[in-house]
């Protein structure tokens, strides 16, 4: 009995002793939540860090700190060494690139993200137009917490398939994948805003060309099945409003309720694929003279609308195919029809500038407005 | 032979709790990491060797049943003393010893790996050994019924897990999975082999069997307990198929716990951190159970104590993980380890049984004489 007593003891003391172990008590240290990578003079790379860091009054102070070093945990222990607490990188919510870095290459900054056990994999990655420290160390008049902020930032939109999605699980997934690429965000310094500003495409780790904002809702459609997005476009008049008095184009809103994207792979060689799209949407904004009531002229504005879109699809599918970055997984396709053996001399990133794509847009408004 | 133990009726446990001993003998740190060893093998047809390998667990489990049918009341250390005679017998059971010791110790280096790697990265090897040694050796002196009390808990710790691996799904390519059955058939049954690390610990059923109290049933909750372990094997495998790529699953190391990096509940965000540490709720049947039958063995071999037999024990695995200290010793360590659990758990109970029924057959034959 008294031994069992004596071990008992021995268990709750060496329990309790490992709640000593390593403690990470919040006011004693400070939180990394935005690091941004630029390329400085020779392979060296410059991190800028925002550190949050939360003292007992629940207020939190805000401060930027940048450093250039060889690797990036160099970098960080350089930043240590000006900090008044210990860095901490777990609640790492951003990582942003500058342009240049990302056109010589990311492979190894990505790689040591993914290393790193304290970095979750739902990070947000994006890339910035020109560099980033100026980016983060600008201080903003509405912006207080810039980590927060562009955290914000990128999920809401992401959330809303506005942007591309680039946590770092999906960046490191397709940059390991041979059959697809990845790409990112491409943010901007825009006077006291910042803002997302297009798309960056990647090829074997490095950033080979960009898509303007306009453009990022055709690319998300074509990458992903979309759910739910705001849709502005522009399509001839001619014969949908007969009597119009103004020639010209005609601008409409449409947003998608139910998207479905195929790729069928027609043929194997050559390389040769179906895109079909089928968008149920809802008529958001149009001309007023455009009586949408009339069940044929809705028919001719999904007419339209399919052309059109069909038409900016294709120059999207052209100019990935142009810089030879397969970011919307033609080529998880082609290798899910084709056997090992079949694989076996397959180079996609080869093939991918030469596949054939047909593509077929079926737009179906199925709802409108309250008022005709 | 008279030497068979008695077992009391009090020390028997209900035949149904055997579907939760077999289910969390094997869930143990083999799960964090299998992905990545069968893609290896199998490619985007891992799943398939999943399947395989239960297909030859089940195989297995009907010889183990089989020849303990034929004994009835002895486990695997007396029946192999009753075959082989005293001095072979004893040689086996040594093997049999030796097995679940080094069981348990990978389960622990394992584990203590995944902690240091993942939540304290400067936290002493040593320590957090001693503190699951301590913990292991308190469960094991509650007796027999606590050890199987453990199991059916544990149990509960393992069933959220499926839950929790809906999160990456939003992620899911659907087309990693296709080609089905591209990959050729010997690297399936290669998968399938490397799955022995991941799907060992029901060979517990041969040392566990004489405290059934109803044996009959057992052979059907011990499959069922395969059965249920298979399904949340499935379904990770699944899950990691369509959330990685077959290039990132290959270079990811745990992939189990990187799938639920991904999960951000409002109130935890780092999901994986909490995961870690349930774990050792999950592994601690693992532990108790390679301890007790190691402990049933020895006590057979040499008249010894428990409390000896545990000071022996802790002294040799706390020396074990100070010596096993690197990454590449460990992943040599669990190869070697796998090796000699896929002849043990796998091929032998069919040797077993051979030998078990064709020296009954001769037995009987010279008594009908």
């Amino acid at each position: 009995m008294n031994r069992k007593k004596v071990f008992i003891l021995l268990l709750s003391v060496t329990l309790f002793l490992f709640g000593c172990a390593q403690t990470r008590i919040l006011e004693r240290i400070s939180l990394v939540t935005l690091v941004g990578y630029d390329q400085d003079q020779e392979d060296n790379v410059k991190a800028t860090a925002v550190i949050r860091q939360i003292n007992p009054n629940y207020e939190s102070s805000i401060e930027t700190q940048s450093e250039t070093e060889h690797t990036s945990k160099g970098a960080r222990t350089k930043l240590d060494m000006r900090t008044a607490k210990q860095l901490m990188i777990g609640q790492l919510r951003v990582v942003l690139f500058g342009e240049e870095l990302a056109k010589s290459g990311l492979d190894e900054a990505i790689h040591t993200l993914m290393m790193n056990s304290e970095i979750s994999t739902s990070t947000y990655l994006a890339v910035v137009e020109g560099e980033t420290k100026p980016m983060i160390e600008y201080k903003y008049e509405t912006i207080t917490d810039i980590g927060q902020y562009l955290y914000n930032l990128l999920k809401h939109n992401i959330e809303q398939q506005q942007s591309i999605s680039s946590t770092l699980h999906e960046v490191v997934r397709d940059k390991y994948s041979p059959y697809r690429e990845f790409a990112m965000p491409l943010l901007k310094k825009e006077g006291e805003h910042i803002q997302i500003n297009g798309v960056a495409f990647f090829n074997n780790g490095k950033m080979v060309g960009r898509l303007p904002a306009d453009d990022i809702y055709y690319v998300v459609l074509l990458s992903d099945s979309f759910k739910h997005g705001t849709l502005e476009l522009e399509i001839p008049s001619d014969n949908i409003v007969s009597k119009s008095k103004q020639s010209g184009n005609l601008q409409i809103a449409v947003d998608s309720i139910e998207t479905d994207r195929r790729f069928d792979l027609v043929s194997v060689k050559p390389a040769q694929f179906d895109i079909s799209i089928n968008m149920k949407c809802r008529l958001l904004e149009i001309d007023s003279n455009v009586p949408i009531g009339n069940h044929q002229v809705i028919k001719k504005v999904e007419k339209a609308m399919s052309k059109k879109m069909e038409e900016e699809i294709n120059r999207i599918f052209k100019y990935s195919q142009q810089v030879n970055s397969d970011i919307f997984g033609f080529g998880e396709v082609y290798k899910s029809h084709l056997s090992e053996s079949e694989l076996k001399n397959v180079k996609w990133n080869e093939l991918y500038p030469d596949i054939k794509a047909k593509i077929q847009v079926n737009v179906d408004i199925i709802r409108n407005g309250t008022f005709e | 032979m008279s030497k068979t133990s008695q077992i009391s009726n009090n020390e028997k446990f209900n035949v149904s709790l055997v579907f939760f001993i077999i289910t969390t003998c094997q869930v143990g740190v083999g799960i964090h990491g299998f992905q990545r060893l069968i893609t290896q093998q199998a490619k985007q047809d891992a799943w398939i060797s999943v399947i395989l390998s239960f297909l030859f667990a089940h195989i297995a489990v009907f010889f183990m049943v089989k020849t303990l049918q034929l004994y009835q009341t002895k486990d695997l250390y007396e029946i192999h003393e009753d075959l082989y005679g005293k001095y072979v017998g004893t040689l086996f059971n040594f093997l049999y010893i030796f097995y679940y010791a080094f069981a348990f110790f990978v389960v622990l280096r394992n584990y203590i790996e995944v902690i240091v790697t993942w939540v304290f990265p400067g936290l002493s090897q040593g320590f957090i050994g001693i503190t699951i040694l301590l913990t292991v050796i308190y469960a094991f002196t509650g007796g027999f019924r606590v050890l199987v009390g453990i199991a059916f808990f544990s149990f509960f710790s393992i069933i959220w897990i499926p839950f929790l691996l809906w999160f990456p799904l939003e992620f899911a390519h659907y087309n990693h999975l296709s080609p089905v059955l591209a990959t050729d058939l010997a690297s399936i049954v290669k998968g399938a082999y490397t799955m022995t690390f991941t799907i060992v610990g029901f060979e517990i059923l041969y040392f566990i069997y004489p405290f059934i109290k109803e044996r009959k049933k057992a052979e059907k909750f011990a499959h069922l307990g395969l059965l249920a372990t298979l399904l949340l094997y499935l379904f990770i495998m699944l899950v990691s198929i369509v959330y990685f790529s077959e290039k990132q699953l290959e270079r990811t190391i745990w992939a189990t716990l990187t799938l639920f990096s991904v999960v951000r509940l409002p109130f935890i965000e780092r999901v994986e951190i909490i995961t870690i540490c349930i774990w050792l709720v999950i592994l601690l049947p693992n532990l108790c159970f390679f301890m007790w039958a190691a402990y049933r063995g020895a006590s057979r071999i040499i008249k010894i104590k428990p409390r000896a037999f545990l000071s022996i024990f802790f002294v040799i695995m706390y020396v074990g993980i100070l010596l096993v200290q690197s990454r590449y010793q460990i992943n040599h360590m669990n190869n070697f380890f796998s090796q000699w659990a896929f002849i043990i758990v796998f091929i032998y109970p069919f040797l077993l049984y051979i030998f078990a029924k064709t020296k009954k057959s001769i037995k009987n034959r010279v008594k009908n004489h």
